[in-house]
């Protein structure tokens, strides 16, 4: 395929998914390298990288191992990095794609309500869902889908917009296709690409919300994920700054994975921007 | 390079004396601004109204109470200047202080005594509605004396150690017209004490100045008091170290800092003056859940937790083991260590649990329970966690599940949406203030701090009522002593860690805890070495 | 006139929004575990039933939700925000309060945000593929993915701290009474970890949209025409280029007016301002839902405003005017 070799070639690209590969192996390898609870008391809390052999990066304060953290935690934000993004584009696509294809009243009605969500400050109804619906890893999950899905609902409807008035989908209706092949099977794919590049920021943005979160001390306490260990930092920041720098690298380095893997994408998917042209 | 020149040496010495804590015999410098470490802003100022620590830090300085503590946690009188009390336990009468304005110059007598014993302690203040809920009136024979009357005895001693705290006067003239609650005084509060209030900005700063017709002549010695509001834990610590900060009150920075500026020579970080304030980490359980309901299964719970271990691995220097609702530091009802207690034994938990039915089944897990934490203290979500990994041991998964302050309140006591607790219990000097409630039947559903388990024991309930209205000291030292027995016996909650707030102060603060109440205290007597 | 009557219309094709939000907060709030009267007893650290009860009926939490709703929307209409839990106050004077604060914090993030991804944006298109296009755009993703919160904390440490060159936080020394230029000073020396804190993220935004919108202009033909015509290379960016290429910066600062004050949540809780933003958590900690719809209703215009006054913007720089045939 001409955008996979597109894709390939760009350097930032290459580097960025060498990163994200890195991490998943991390998180599917954890079992191996850290079995049992890396969330159970594995000795002395605040031991320093290099202090004991046994904890190459340290424990942290409630005496728990940081790398089996790092390792096990690293599954743990790509899965909530997943989720939140597959649920923010799968509800902003169906809302862009209805917007976009049927425009009219339907389309006012439901730019109405993507712009009440994107005039509220995200991280404030993030705030406002966590209070109401609790600090599981679910609902936060969830919480961070549903205030990140109004851009991905108006770039999909930009696109539907633009995709609608042309000839295949004339022809389409004229053989009496119904709207919902329409939608799905001809427009839709057509639409994808920006979105899919899109998804990159969300992914990002997602990730940072959760460790915005797991700082003031919201997110779930039972899973090792590496923003919960950046909050558990916090109170040691001073003195023990390894607690929260080195989740905090590992968040940086995966979000720069991220936002080149997305690079890489949009310079595949769009060739007219790709810098030097 | 040649040694230290005579005056150098001189300088040198002047300053190691200085750098010893509070010695009597400096005489206080005049003048200065005292800063303060401001965490959590109340929603009023107001003493009179609303107890708490956080009310008093600032309001007491403002407002004053009937009586104080004296250096050895003894009440000495404030406003009031002497008190004597009937043999039943039904009047007691105090001869006011003479002399005493108000701010706004108006003169203090037993009227404003009345109004606000009458109003203020007795319909709205938290605490306050429940210690005079048998005050039927207060008479004022004269200007300057207040007559306390009950209907049913009240202990001279628990009016007395309560009073400090429940017992602070507001201007009747200032508060008489209008909804008491809605009064602006309440965010800018008029009083008798050391200070003046000039300004509340909401989220940066309050400050007070120096009040020039202080009853208490020659003080205070310093110029003003600034509060700083600073929520983030770690940035208080650091406007500590920038010297923007010179106190930090009731433990409000992490143990970290405690414990490193601990080892700053320009800090002293010190329990000293919180004697008053002494706190107990709670583990309470909810009947309902009948797994719980079997004692045995509590018992084995305590038994699963290392406390001297969580103590000196997490807590540093500031906690110790508890022994009981009651703390050490109250010298009139400590019953002493001999109750029963839940030494760390993890073999014999597994046996208690055996034998209470709940074998190990798939992976070593037993039964799982849902653990409410507090969300305001460091101490309790490392605490939480510790229980956590512990129980995990002893075959128990346990779920934390977060929330916030207003969340826990009402997942915990009203609710009941919870297996295991863990909060704080505050002591406010005398367990029927305080701490009785937590184990007392009949609190109604919603109520914080009271036992909301699904438990009843009649005796224990019985010995509380007892003691609540007992006249005689040492036969009420016994009822409680028995009391602490029966709880401890049979742990419908434990409070196996006892921690008295930590002050931290800059060493240029003198004359700084010298009461057993002193960040909620006057400060008349407060100075700055330069 | 015109501008006037255009807000106008703006406004009132917002309004629809505009209920949705309020009182879509509402009722979710009342989902919420815990009201105000809790929060309160947590603060104060204790409290008995019959204070409970009267609290509750002081803060007219004993009417039903339906009618407090209704009752809010009511107040609403006639631009009353209604009356603070936490402070005593009604919402439209503790928000006046606050509000100062959070606009020079935003103000001065994105000030800082915008012209220097401007400047860095037209290096790195200039030398593209070259080192400093190479180590801007590193530096660039770096700003972009590091957690803003760990930034300010660590700021604190080495720049207040270690080096005691800037304050620790708050917004002016109030332990001195400054006026006029030293006033003035005193506040900025205050806003300069905040700022750089808060802006980072949008300066790695702004700085790659800069740069790829730069890098698209200067492909175009009259960028060719104009070069042709023999003027000068900075002649060529500074007159022509520059203004096409701005547009898509300008309309960001539309879009990301909102996720400043989502953003300014956690900054000024690291730094202790006494901002919008730090009021909005303590609402939703303490339930105070006058307040946080307060807040929500004045962000929401303030958007809305931000919005308005970019598409103006956006209309003055438009290419219609600039060479492009």
């Amino acid at each position: 395929m001409r955008a996979l070799r597109a894709f390939l070639r760009s350097p930032a690209a290459v580097i960025g998914s060498v990163i994200l590969l890195a991490v998943l192996v991390m998180g599917v390898s954890a079992h191996w390298f850290y079995p049992g609870d890396p969330l159970g008391l594995a000795g002395r809390p605040l031991q320093w990288p290099g202090q004991n052999p046994r904890f190459p990066l340290g424990t942290d304060p409630s005496g728990r191992d940081i790398a089996a953290q790092l390792f096990h935690g690293a599954r743990v934000s790509l899965l909530i990095g997943f989720v939140a993004t597959a649920i923010a584009a799968l509800i902003g696509i169906a809302i862009g794609a209805l917007a976009g294809f049927y425009g009219g009243a339907v389309d006012t009605a439901l730019m109405r309500v993507t712009e009440a969500f994107q005039t509220v400050p995200n991280f404030l109804l993030l705030l406002v869902l966590v209070a109401v619906f609790g600090s599981t890893i679910e609902t936060v999950t969830i919480a961070i889908g549903i205030v990140s899905w109004p851009p991905v609902a108006r770039l999909t409807r930009a696109e539907f917009l633009t995709l609608r008035t042309r000839d295949f989908v004339q022809a389409c209706r004229v053989q009496g296709l119904s709207d919902a092949h329409l939608i799905l099977r001809e427009v839709l794919p057509n639409a994808l690409p920006p979105v899919i590049v899109y998804a990159s920021v969300v992914m990002a943005v997602a990730i940072l919300l959760e460790s915005a979160l797991a700082f003031l001390q919201l997110s779930d306490p039972n899973v090792p994920s590496w923003g919960n260990l950046i909050g558990l930092g916090r109170n040691v920041l001073r003195t023990e700054w390894y607690v929260s720098a080195i989740p905090g690298v590992a968040i940086l380095l995966t979000i720069l994975g991220v936002s080149l893997v997305g690079q890489g994408l949009n310079d595949a998917l769009n060739p007219r921007l790709a810098s030097g042209r | 390079m040649t040694g230290p020149t005579r005056r150098e040496m001189l300088v040198l010495g002047a300053g190691a004396m200085l750098a010893v804590p509070a010695m009597a015999q400096e005489t206080p410098r005049r003048g200065g601004v005292l800063t303060v470490h401001f965490a959590t802003e109340q929603r009023i100022l107001n003493p009179s109204l609303q107890a708490s620590t956080g009310v008093y830090i600032v309001g007491g300085k403002i407002q004053e109470a009937l009586l104080d503590l004296d250096a050895e946690g003894r009440p000495v009188g404030v406003l009031a200047e002497s008190w004597e009390s009937a043999p039943d336990g039904l009047t007691h009468t105090f001869r006011l202080r003479r002399g005493v304005t108000w701010h706004d110059g108006r003169p203090f007598t037993s009227a404003d005594v009345q109004f606000t014993a009458m109003e203020m302690w007795k319909k709205i203040l938290n605490y306050g509605t429940t210690l005079q809920q048998f005050l039927t009136e207060v008479q004022t024979p004269d200007p300057h004396t207040a007559v306390f009357k009950y209907s049913r005895p009240m202990p001279q001693g628990l009016l007395l150690r309560a009073l400090p705290d429940l017992g602070y006067v507001s201007p009747k003239h200032v508060f008489e017209t209008g909804d008491i609650r809605q009064n602006p005084a309440n965010t800018a509060p008029i009083g008798t004490g050391p200070f003046r209030f000039v300004q509340y900005e909401r989220g940066q700063f309050i400050i007070a100045e120096r009040n020039p017709n202080y009853w208490r002549e020659g003080m205070p010695y310093l110029d003003r008091v600034v509060w700083r509001v600073v929520g983030d834990r770690a940035a208080a610590a650091a406007q500590m170290e920038a010297g923007q900060i010179l106190f930090s009150p009731y433990s409000s920075l992490t143990i970290a800092d405690l414990q490193r500026l601990g080892r700053d020579p320009r800090f002293e970080v010190t329990t000293r003056g919180n004697e008053g304030n002494v706190r107990t980490n709670t583990l309470e359980f909810n009947f309902r859940n009948p797994v719980l309901a079997d004692i045995r299964v509590r018992r084995a719970i305590a038994h699963a937790l290392n406390v001297p271990f969580f103590i000196e691995n997490f807590l540093g220097p500031f906690a110790k083991p508890g022994t009981g609702p009651i703390p050490s530091v109250s010298t009139d009802y400590y019953p002493g260590p001999d109750v029963p207690q839940y030494p760390y034994d993890p073999a014999l938990a597994n046996r208690l649990l055996d034998e209470a039915g709940q074998r190990r089944g798939q992976g070593g897990l037993r039964f799982a329970l849902r653990l409410l934490p507090a969300p305001w203290g460091e101490d309790i979500a490392l605490w939480a966690t510790f229980i956590q990994q512990s129980l995990q041991q002893v075959g128990i998964r346990i779920e934390i599940v977060r929330n916030d302050a207003a969340g826990y309140l009402r997942s915990v006591y009203r609710d009941h949406a919870f297996d295991l607790a863990t909060g704080w219990h505050q002591y406010r000097s005398d367990p029927a203030v305080s701490t009785t409630v937590w184990y007392r039947s009949g609190s109604p559903v919603g109520a914080p701090w009271t036992n909301q388990w699904g438990w009843k024991d009649d005796r224990i309930d019985a010995l509380i009522d007892a003691a609540a209205t007992e006249v005689d000291p040492a036969k009420r030292r016994a009822l409680y002593a028995e009391f602490v027995r029966a709880v401890q016996t049979e742990l419908p909650l434990w409070m196996p860690i006892e921690q008295i707030f930590v002050s931290v102060f800059n060493r240029r603060v003198r004359n700084a805890g010298n009461n057993p109440r002193w960040a909620s205290s006057s400060w008349h007597d407060t100075w700055l070495a330069s | 006139m015109r501008i006037l009557r255009l807000a106008g219309r703006r406004l009132a094709a917002s309004l629809p929004t505009l209920l949705i939000i309020l009182a879509g907060m509402f009722l979710l709030l009342q989902l919420a575990p815990g009201d105000t009267v809790d929060a309160l007893m947590a603060q104060i650290g204790g409290g008995d039933a019959a204070f409970a009860a009267e609290m509750r009926r002081f803060y007219g939490l004993d009417a039903g939700v339906p009618a407090q709703l209704w009752n809010y929307l009511s107040r609403l209409a006639t631009l009353d925000l209604g009356h603070s839990a936490i402070y005593g106050k009604s919402v439209a004077t503790v928000i006046l309060e606050r509000l100062p604060a959070t606009l020079l914090l935003m103000v001065s993030a994105l000030s800082f945000a915008f012209s220097f991804g401007l400047v860095l944006g037209v290096i790195a298109a200039r030398r593209v593929n070259r080192w400093p296009d190479t180590l801007i755009s590193t530096l660039g993703l770096i700003f972009y993915a590091t957690p803003s919160f760990w930034f300010g904390l660590m700021a604190i440490v080495v720049f207040s701290v270690h080096l005691q060159w800037l304050p620790a936080g708050g917004l002016s020394d109030i332990t001195r009474s400054l006026s006029g230029l030293a006033a003035v000073v005193d506040v900025a020396r205050h806003l300069v970890l905040p700022t750089l804190t808060l802006g980072l993220i949008f300066l790695a935004i702004y700085l790659r949209i800069m740069r790829a919108s730069m890098l698209e202009v200067l492909s175009l033909d009259f960028v060719r025409t104009a070069r042709a015509k023999g003027l000068s290379e900075t002649r060529v960016v500074a007159r022509h280029v520059l203004r096409n290429a701005m547009l898509p910066m300008v309309t960001l600062i539309g879009l990301q007016a909102g996720t400043m004050l989502g953003g300014s949540v956690v900054v000024e809780s690291v730094f202790a301002l006494p901002g919008l933003g730090r009021l909005a958590y303590e609402s939703v900690v303490q339930r105070d839902l006058n307040t946080l719809l307060g807040i929500i209703f004045v962000s929401a215009l303030l958007v809305i405003a931000i919005n308005f006054l970019v598409d103006i913007l956006y209309a003055r720089l438009d290419p219609r005017i600039s060479a492009e045939e």
